[in-house]
Formats: structure tokens, C-alpha cells, sequence
């Protein structure tokens, strides 16, 4: 069974008086098997929040098919099973941090007897013991990320929908909601994530797609959509003139040159040595060679920017 | 199952409803009126006017009991603006609920749980109707009492009233669901509500009195307005007749008002179940 299964699933708003018409997603195919993080990456506006809204029946698909958990998404009692941090989000202000979780465990069907022992787990893991009994109209914007996690967990959820879940929480408060997410992987959940913040995705994403336009552009690991090719940059201790970058440029595929740099992105590490000899043989000083391991950010923009080009052409 | 998420809705739409100040002002001026009735009964000066008229007077060659008579008075003084102003109070107070549970960021996480469309709008109706219920039925228990213990007037008809009040309460109260669903503004609910309750209905109802100053096609377009709007001054009739202890001339807008009732929450949960968010 798998945990998410969409086939050619197709979105087309239609609002405001002139009913304009804006497609979300164009013919969507995705699988997300259990137990993973899968991350989904894309531009604003590239769909992300849909589909998920479409796969808990908060929009409506236009065409195509959709099912969590091995049940299609027209029976809302597979939600049971289901956790949700939306996008910003905004719970009643006038209910405590507990009196959300309790409400909203009750309201997700959770019906066994451990339910306080459990909120209060929670609120351990979120760290929002302290202001359990605060209103959330009192709550700062991390502070409502936080609780709106505990939310999402409360009631034991096989798979768990997490739209920008680390929007608005400081540097070591995203480094605790990572560790939370690990650690629902490690409990057998499945983690659907979407994120901006690739550097994040990278560390804690077991498979990433890229969507864009409403349309998947590609998938895959995070090993996979990163290694392509290793970039290193020379330094050298002096200008490079012009014959030496076209006779470089001329013998070596992906090499870049600006003054005093050269960047040479390949797979094979003999390319490299035989750059090096042929800087050797100009006699020029080597200052400082770096490797620079791609990330997902790069691949990430060259994806994107790629497709749009492409685009463009047509 | 869908009992029970009905209920969670219902108890969470109570709660969202004392948060709001205005249900406080609703009880707040309920118990007031109470506290002025009861230093009226009960301080002496006045049961001694009371007491002077403690007699059976001949009306019409009937007997007339002057008690009866002043408790009557009593009721329909307090049961005229229970309906005017306790519904406006009410209205007011629920008119925020369906937009501030459509809210961007708000509706997701309720949708998001394993809840049918229809059981967040019945429970949401449910709500809103518990509450208001239970202010009425606070001020027409306590009106009851108080005349009962005053002046020995247990007429158990008086307490019909805060069902008949509530009903059109949850008449109009479909209303203002219906105009959330559709345009996500509190304001346009309540102001159309007004605009029924206030205007509309109290015009067609006395339809009678101006038709003969209008043409054919435009009384034939009130006498449909007069059955598609509703009819909540018929209901205000009915809960006046119910206070002074008279038979009510007709109960037939009982049943016109629960059609109404039926089919505007129906095409409210229709057009919600459509609904993207
Ligand atoms: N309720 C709606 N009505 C009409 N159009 C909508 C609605 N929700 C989203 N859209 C449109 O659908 C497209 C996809 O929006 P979506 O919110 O899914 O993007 P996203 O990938 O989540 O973007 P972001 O990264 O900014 O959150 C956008 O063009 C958006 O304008
Ligand atoms: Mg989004």
C-alpha cells in the first residue's frame, strides 16, 4: 500500500465574477511510498498547497484520481489517520494550547483513554509546556507553528501533511521541528513535506519532487537530483588573460573562468588532474582548490530556470 | 461517529460564542430585567398596590382576576422586546461564526478532519440555537418564577415562549448561515437578517392593509415574497399570544417557517459541500 498514490490529477480554479480560470495542477503522477520523508519543492504558486488541500478534501479535484493511505479521498474517515499543518494557519484564538489539542484529537476521531498523557507528551516535544494554559491570541507566530506540530500529531497519524512547517520559528526552534520530523519517520510515520527552504529539505528529505507550474518536473533522492556533477574552484594568484581562458574553455566542457577563477564542474577526477597540469604548464600559482559539493539549492534553480527556458523556446 | 463530531462542533460553537462579549450583554441585561421585576414584586410598597386590587372585578359581566390581569400585562411587557431585542442581540452575536470558521488558514484545519461537510454546518447551527436557547429560556424561567412566587401565576403556557422565540431564532440563523457560506461576510448576514426580521416580514404580514393601493402583478409578487421570506413577525404574533395566555389565531407559520428553515440550511450545506478553500 502507499501512502500517497495520485494519477493524473488535475486542478483548475475558477473564481472571482469572470470565472478566471487558473490551473493549480496540470496532470499530476506521484507516489509516495510509506515510512519516507518525501519533500515537495517548487516555486510559489506551483501547486504545492493543492495538492495536499486536494488529498484532505479541503479542495476539490478537477480531473484525475487521488488516495491516501490505499483508500480514495472521497471517504473522510481515512483522515483519522491523517495530521495536517497547514500554511498559515490560524486556530481559534480564543481556545488554550491544550484546549486545542484536546478539541481537535476529539474532532480527528482519536478515542483512546492515554489522550491527556499524550497532549501532555506532546507539549514536551514542542516545547510549549510553559504556556499550555496561554490563549493562543497571546501566542507569537513560533510559538503557533509549535502547537499547530503538536496538532498535527495528536492524534497519532499514519501519514502527516506538513505545509511550511518551519515558517517563522528561529534557527534553533527549525532545528528541533527537524528533529520532531526524524523522529516520525523513525516512529513508521509518513512525512509529506513542502518547504522553501531547500537546505532544509536536503537534510532530513529521503525523496524530493519538483513541481512547478503545476507540473512535476522531476524526482527522485536528494543523492540523486544533487550528484550529478562535483563543482571545484581553482584560485589563482593572478588575472587569467584572455588566450589562456579560451584554450581552457576550448579542451574542458563545464568550465567557467572570471578573473582569477576558474570553475570546472565534473565527474571524473582525471579531468581535473589534467586541468591542473595544463595551469602547471602556463606556470601559474595555484592559490586554493575547493570542492563544492552541489546542493539541492543549485539543482534546485537549474531545474527550475531550465524548464522555464525551455518554455520559453516553444 | 457523525453524532459525535456534531456534538464537538456544537460544544466548541458554545464556547466561541461566550467568547464573544455580546452573548455576556445578552445575559447581562436578561438578569437586569430580572433583578427590576423582582424589587417590583417583591418590595412592599408595590404589593400593596397590589393587594388593594386583590379582588375579582366584574369586566363585561366576567369575572377578572386583577392578579392574572397584572401578570399578564407583565409577560407580554417583557416577551415584546425578549423577541425585539434578545434576536437582535442574538443575531449579532452569530453572525461571525460561519466567516470566522471559513477564514483562510482556519477552515483547513477543520476540513482536515475526518468530519462530513454538513456535520460542521449542523454543528455550527446547533451551537449558535444551544446558545441562545439557553438565554432565553434563562429569562422566561426567571420572568416565570418571579410572577409565580409574586403574585401565584403558574401558567406553564409562558414557558412555550422561549421555544417559539428560539425557533425564530434558528430561522433567521439559517439565514445568516446560508449568506457566510455564500459571501464570507458577518456583516451582509446580519444586516440582511435585519432587514427580514425587521422590515420584510412585518410589511407582507400586514400585506392586507396596502393591497388596495397596488396593481395586480405587484400583489401577486408580495404574496410570493410573503411565503418565501420568513415570516418571523407571524412567530413574534404567535409568541405574544403564547405570553398572555390566548390561543394563537393559527399555527400555520410554525410550519411555513420550518420549510424555510429545512431548505435554507439544506442549500447551505450544498453549496458549502462545492466549495474550494
Ligand atoms: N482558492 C483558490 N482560488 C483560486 N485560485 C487559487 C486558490 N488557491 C490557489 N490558487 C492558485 O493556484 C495556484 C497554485 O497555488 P498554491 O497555493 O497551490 O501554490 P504553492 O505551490 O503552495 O505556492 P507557495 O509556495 O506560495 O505556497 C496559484 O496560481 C494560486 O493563485
Ligand atoms: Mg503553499
Amino acid at each position: 500500500m502507499n501512502a500517497i498514490e495520485v494519477k493524473s490529477l488535475r486542478k483548475v480554479y475558477s473564481s472571482g465574477i469572470r470565472q478566471k480560470e487558473v490551473v493549480a495542477l496540470q496532470s499530476l503522477d506521484l507516489t509516495v511510498d510509506p515510512g519516507v520523508i518525501y519533500g515537495l519543492l517548487g516555486p510559489n504558486g506551483a501547486g504545492k498547497t493543492t495538492l495536499i488541500k486536494i488529498l484532505l478534501g479541503i479542495t476539490h479535484k478537477t480531473l484525475g484520481e487521488a488516495n491516501i493511505l490505499g483508500e480514495d479521498i472521497s471517504n473522510y474517515q481515512i483522515r483519522k489517520k491523517v495530521g495536517y499543518l497547514a500554511e498559515n494557519h490560524k486556530y481559534p484564538p480564543f481556545m488554550k494550547g491544550e484546549e486545542i489539542l484536546h478539541f481537535f484529537a476529539q474532532l480527528g476521531g482519536y478515542d483512546k483513554p492515554d489522550l491527556d498523557q499524550r497532549i501532555n507528551d506532546l507539549l514536551k516535544l514542542v516545547d510549549m509546556e510553559k504556556w499550555r494554559k496561554t490563549k493562543l491570541k497571546n501566542y507569537s507566530k513560533g510559538m503557533l507553528q509549535r502547537i499547530g506540530l503538536a496538532q498535527a500529531l495528536v492524534n497519532d497519524p499514519e501519514l502527516v501533511f506538513l505545509d511550511e512547517p518551519t515558517d517563522g520559528v528561529d534557527p534553533l526552534g527549525r532545528k528541533e521541528i527537524r528533529d520532531i520530523i526524524k523522529r516520525m519517520k523513525d516512529d513508521g510515520k509518513t512525512v509529506f513535506l513542502n518547504s522553501h527552504l531547500l537546505s532544509e529539505v536536503e537534510l532530513i528529505c529521503d525523496r524530493v519532487a519538483v513541481l512547478n507550474k503545476g507540473e512535476l518536473i522531476t524526482e527522485g533522492t536528494v543523492g540523486e537530483l544533487t550528484s550529478d556533477n562535483d563543482e571545484y574552484k581553482i584560485t589563482l594568484d593572478s588575472p587569467l588573460e584572455e588566450e589562456f581562458k579560451q584554450k581552457a574553455t576550448g579542451s574542458f566542457a563545464g568550465l567557467k573562468c572570471n578573473r582569477t577563477k576558474i570553475i570546472f564542474s565534473t565527474k571524473d577526477s582525471s579531468e581535473l588532474n589534467s586541468l591542473i597540469d595544463l595551469i602547471r604548464r602556463e606556470e601559474k600559482q595555484i592559490m586554493e582548490i575547493t570542492k563544492q559539493k552541489r546542493t539541492l539549492e543549485d539543482s534546485f534553480l537549474e531545474i527550475i530556470t531550465g524548464k522555464e527556458g525551455k518554455n520559453g523556446d516553444v | 461517529m457523525g453524532m459525535y463530531n456534531i456534538y464537538h462542533v456544537t460544544k466548541f460553537t458554545i464556547k466561541e460564542a461566550f467568547a464573544r462579549r455580546i452573548i455576556l450583554v445578552f445575559a447581562g441585561v436578561s438578569t437586569f430585567s430580572l433583578v427590576i421585576l423582582a424589587l417590583l414584586l417583591f418590595s412592599t410598597d408595590a404589593m400593596d398596590l397590589v393587594g388593594a386590587f386583590d379582588m375579582k372585578t366584574r369586566v363585561d359581566g366576567q369575572l377578572v382576576d386583577v392578579k392574572t390581569e397584572l401578570a399578564t400585562g407583565i409577560k407580554a411587557l417583557f416577551t415584546i422586546p425578549l423577541y425585539g431585542i434578545g434576536l437582535f442581540l442574538s443575531i449579532f452575536a452569530v453572525s461571525g461564526f460561519i466567516p470566522s470558521l471559513l477564514e483562510k488558514g482556519n477552515i483547513d484545519l477543520f476540513l482536515s478532519k475526518p468530519i462530513a461537510r454538513a456535520e460542521l454546518i449542523l454543528g455550527k447551527f446547533f451551537g449558535g440555537t444551544a446558545v441562545v436557547f439557553l438565554n432565553i429560556f434563562y429569562i422566561v424561567v426567571g420572568i416565570w418564577v418571579l410572577l409565580g412566587l409574586g403574585l401565584n401565576v403558574w401558567s406553564a403556557d409562558f414557558l412555550l415562549v422561549s421555544f417559539t422565540i428560539t425557533f425564530t431564532f434558528m430561522v433567521l440563523y439559517t439565514l445568516i448561515i446560508l449568506v457566510g457560506i455564500l459571501t464570507r461576510s458577518s456583516i451582509l448576514a446580519m444586516m440582511l437578517s435585519y432587514l427580514f426580521f425587521f422590515v420584510l416580514s412585518p410589511i407582507l404580514e400586514s400585506r392586507g392593509s396596502f393591497s388596495q393601493f397596488l396593481g395586480e402583478t405587484w400583489n401577486m409578487v408580495i404574496e410570493i415574497l410573503y411565503y418565501i421570506i420568513p415570516q418571523t413577525t407571524e412567530l413574534g404574533r404567535i409568541s405574544l399570544e403564547l405570553a398572555t395566555g390566548t390561543t394563537p389565531e393559527s399555527l400555520l407559520p410554525l410550519l411555513y417557517n420550518s420549510i424555510i428553515l429545512i431548505l435554507t440550511i439544506s442549500s447551505s450545506i450544498i453549496i458549502f459541500n462545492k466549495k474550494d478553500f
